[in-house]
């Protein structure tokens, strides 16, 4: 069993949870298994080690994590070392998703290092101990004053960071690596392709050229891959273009087969959506009072990190695989299931992660490093392009929402929305469409996140269909939370226009949940809601407010200032955020998260959309997929309000009111719904183009 | 040919010379520091000092470096490894969440206190705005700038 092999490697102490024990670190996948739960914090003459049971990708987990283990241990923090463990380390944990790691790992953690303390306490240094579910109260790390006294502490990898030391997977270096990249056709890989031939020899002669690969594992969606190893970066460029490859793509699609089939008119025609998210009776035939149509488009997480992994195979047939993953044991077991490897013939290491909002989830660049570097039998590193991660990853699909509500004496009586979008969880990137036809019978909580509206309605109907699209969609920050809330957060304001009331105070009055209130009350104080900003003579200017629970426990409100000029173009002034996530570890950092948000909320309003042409995503960079600049970003305050619930997610919180209030406030300052993002100058125009 | 990094001359092999600045830097001589974002000069991940200028490493052949001393993130920090008072500015603001963009960021940074070393934010946003950031450390950034140029962050 792997906890004694652990042991006998290790003279020190070490905690680790029984399975079975009612702590809620069992993955969901894999399987949970008694020799899953390996020790996160060991000790070992007077040092600690944090084997960290999360995927840092910027949202500094490993700080907070740092922190619980310190206020728990009574240690310095100079004397507890976070190690980025690799599969090998620890036992299996699940995918680093949906803002979930402070609430389901900080705890289990805290008990961990708490059953340490104990027993440490007690002249224990040596052998191995089961973590004991010490209650909440008993936790010295979740202390309202547990971290206060020492203020911010400094960033884990803070340091290496601004120093350039390598962190990330493209940043690992192996002896004798070569460098890999997977061609495709020029195509969606939801279509059919094949390559019809190439000049190999003209490949062979480039100098470089390492190796030509062809393996239907390198097959991606339904799109074949020819492989091309080189000795340097440049020289894949020159060997692609001296390959020449032609291929042959079934089918084809552009921007309007997509129109097509998410529009929603059709299919309200037709009757009830396939998919309830609230199932009131609403009179569909009576006059409403708001009645709104809203588009999200297409969009990337544009992470500054292209995908990456480095693949190693040993002369004894094992595979070590460095990745920049969010789901590090998910990779190990796909390299299992699709190279025939046993489990414990694959280490995989995970690195800090770049940037990955939901896109880094599944095995893609992965399996083409793994295949390159059996074929090649070297290491071999490979990076995605940036025209790479447009075509081949998956995006945050494109929903059409139509909102229609009906007001009684000022309030919400009817609530009707209804909206259209592709999936996320069941991403079609990893899905079949065979497959998909039994995901659909479930439906997809991701594409549902945030679509329950957050006030009291009489009547609410909310519905959607599933629509499988030709481009590839997946979790983005926030999955459906962010469009959901962006559509409902537009039409409530609407709501509180015709019922002529002020939109903080019409939401406050119907807002079912108080934690929402609260935050929503503060960001309006903080944001001196009752004096607009002040009108200028060449601008509109303009403030919004919007609110919202993520995933029932996190809750946020925003209020943006906005101007306008008389070309349309849009700039946001400020923007206000009142967050609460219950107890908060590293105030600092939930702000960090906040900002993140906030700024994401820009971007959905400002510039995300991914154009779609010639049957592909039709970006090739960052020129054709905008994403906010330091001159789009505003001054932004965040007011933290920790009352003490247990904590929650902050990762993807704010994002559920940003995009709303900005909208909201274009709307103010120029009379203008936007109903189709991002915002066109040309909407917001007054002068002749 | 002779390649000036960070003070230390390095022969750069035939293999290597047709590559960018960027992909020497990173995997010949291992100073992964300076980042791959784009590849097309548009994201500002890669961006080094070529005698003194800042440069997207991306774009620019290694051979045309020849006669230029190079300057990346790992070549920032004092004798001793004295963190640069950027380097220590970004630290103090807590700036970075990924991490991925700040090398860029900083050598940026960097290029710009050394020709206005007191920018207002109209030059941090004009200096900064080929250097994107995803994960919306933008605020950070500005008042990092700020505090390396001895102001009130
Ligand atoms: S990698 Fe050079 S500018 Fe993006
Ligand atoms: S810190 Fe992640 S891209 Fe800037």
């Amino acid at each position: 069993m792997k906890r004694r092999t652990f042991l006998s490697a290790a003279a020190g102490l070490s905690v680790s949870f029984l399975a079975g024990c009612a702590l809620p670190v069992i993955p969901r996948r894999p399987a949970p298994s008694a020799a899953g739960a390996h020790a996160w914090i060991r000790h070992h003459e007077g040092r600690y080690a944090l084997y960290l049971p999360r995927v840092e990708m910027g949202q500094n987990i490993a700080t907070a994590m740092k922190q619980v283990a310190c206020a728990e241990l009574g240690a310095a923090w100079d004397r507890v070392n976070v190690i980025l463990p690799a599969t090998s380390d620890i036992g299996p944990v699940r995918a680093t998703v949906g803002s979930e790691s402070v609430r389901d790992f900080a705890v289990p953690l805290a008990q961990a290092c708490a059953t340490l303390r104990d027993a440490l306490a007690a002249g224990r240094t040596e052998g191995h101990i089961d973590a004991r579910p010490y209650p909440l109260e008993a936790l010295r790390a979740f202390r309202a004053d547990a971290g206060a006294a020492a203020g911010p502490p400094a960033l884990v990898q803070g340091e290496a960071i601004v120093r350039g030391e390598a962190l990330y997977v493209a940043d690992v270096r192996r002896p004798g690596m070569v460098f890999g990249r997977v061609l495709r056709a020029p195509a969606s890989p939801e279509l059919a392709a094949r390559p019809l031939g190439y000049d190999a020899a003209a490949a062979r002669a480039e100098p470089g050229f390492v190796a030509l690969v062809r393996d239907p594992l390198l097959r991606q969606g339904r799109s074949e891959g020819v492989g091309i190893v080189a000795r340097t970066p440049g020289a894949l460029d020159r060997i692609e273009s001296a390959l020449a490859v032609r291929w042959h793509v079934d089918g084809g699609f552009t921007q309007a087969t997509i129109d097509a089939a998410l529009d929603l008119a059709p299919r309200l025609a037709r009757g009830a959506l396939a998919k309830t998210v609230r199932r009131g009776c609403i009179d569909r035939a009576a006059r409403w009072d708001v009645d709104l149509a809203i588009d999200v488009p297409l969009a990337a997480h544009g992470a500054i990190e292209p995908r990456a992994a480095v693949a190693e195979f040993g002369s004894d047939g094992r595979l070590q695989l460095w990745v920049g993953s969010q789901d590090v044991f998910y990779q190990r077991d796909v390299m299992a299931r699709r190279l025939g490897l046993e489990n414990d013939r694959i280490v995989v290491t995970g690195c800090r992660v770049g940037g990955a909002f939901g896109g880094k989830t599944i095995c893609t660049v992965e399996l083409e490093a793994a295949v390159l570097a059996r074929a090649a039998a070297r290491p071999v590193k490979v990076q995605w392009t940036r025209a790479q991660e447009f075509r081949f990853g998956f995006h945050r699909p494109p929903s059409r929402h139509r909102l229609r509500a009906r007001l009684e004496d000022g309030r919400l009586s009817q609530w009707w929305h209804a909206f259209s979008s592709s999936h996320i969880l069941f991403t079609n990137a990893v899905v079949p469409p065979w497959l998909q036809h039994v995901t659909d019978l479930i439906g997809d909580d991701g594409v549902a996140r945030g679509a329950a509206l957050p006030y009291r309605a009489a009547a609410q109907r909310t519905e959607f269909d599933l629509v499988r699209l030709p481009v590839l969609t997946g979790p983005w920050r926030g999955l459906g939370a962010g469009p959901n809330a962006l559509a409902i957060e537009s039409a409530i304001d609407e709501c509180a226009r015709a019922a002529n009331a002020d939109a903080v105070a019409f939401r406050i009055a119907q807002i079912e949940e108080p934690r929402l209130a609260r935050v929503l009350q503060c960001a309006a104080a903080a944001a001196g809601w009752g004096h607009k900003p002040a009108p200028a003579a060449d601008r509109r200017v303009g403030r919004g407010v919007a609110c919202g629970t993520y995933k029932g426990t996190s809750h946020a409100a925003v209020v943006a200032d906005v101007e306008v000029d008389a070309s349309g173009r849009l700039r946001v002034t400020r923007l206000v955020c009142a967050h609460d996530c219950g107890r908060v570890i590293n105030p600092d950092q939930v702000r960090a998260q906040c900002e993140g948000n906030l700024v994401w909320g820009l971007g959905m309003v400002i510039a995300d959309a991914l154009p779609v042409a010639s049957s592909r995503v039709a970006a090739d960079s960052f020129a054709d997929a905008p994403i906010p600049r330091i001159g789009d970003v505003p001054p932004m305050e965040i007011l933290l309000v920790d009352a003490g619930d247990a904590p929650s997610g902050a990762g993807e919180t704010a994002i559920v009111a940003a995009a709303g209030a900005i909208a909201n406030a274009v709307r103010d300052a120029t009379g203008h719904r936007p109903t189709r993002f991002p915002v066109a100058a040309g909407d917001l125009r007054t002068l002749p183009a | 040919m002779l390649l000036n990094v960070n003070g230390v001359v390095a022969e750069i092999p035939r293999a290597w010379q047709e590559e960018s600045l960027l992909s020497v830097l990173r995997e010949h001589l291992g100073l992964v520091g300076t980042k791959y974002g784009c590849g097309v000069g548009v994201c500002g991940a890669c961006t080094v000092h070529v005698g003194g200028e800042a440069r997207r490493s991306c774009l620019t052949p290694v051979a045309a470096c020849a006669g230029a001393p190079v300057v990346t993130i790992e070549g920032l920090a004092g004798p001793g490894g004295a963190l640069h008072p950027v380097q220590a500015a970004w630290l103090a603001e807590a700036v970075p969440q990924c991490g991925y963009c700040q090398a860029g960021q900083i050598m940026s940074t960097v290029a710009l206190l050394r020709r206005n070393p007191a920018p207002d934010d109209a030059a941090i946003d004009a200096a900064l705005a080929g250097n994107l950031c995803r994960c919306g450390t933008h605020q950070r950034i500005r008042r990092a700038v700020r505090r390396a140029a001895g102001e009130r962050p």
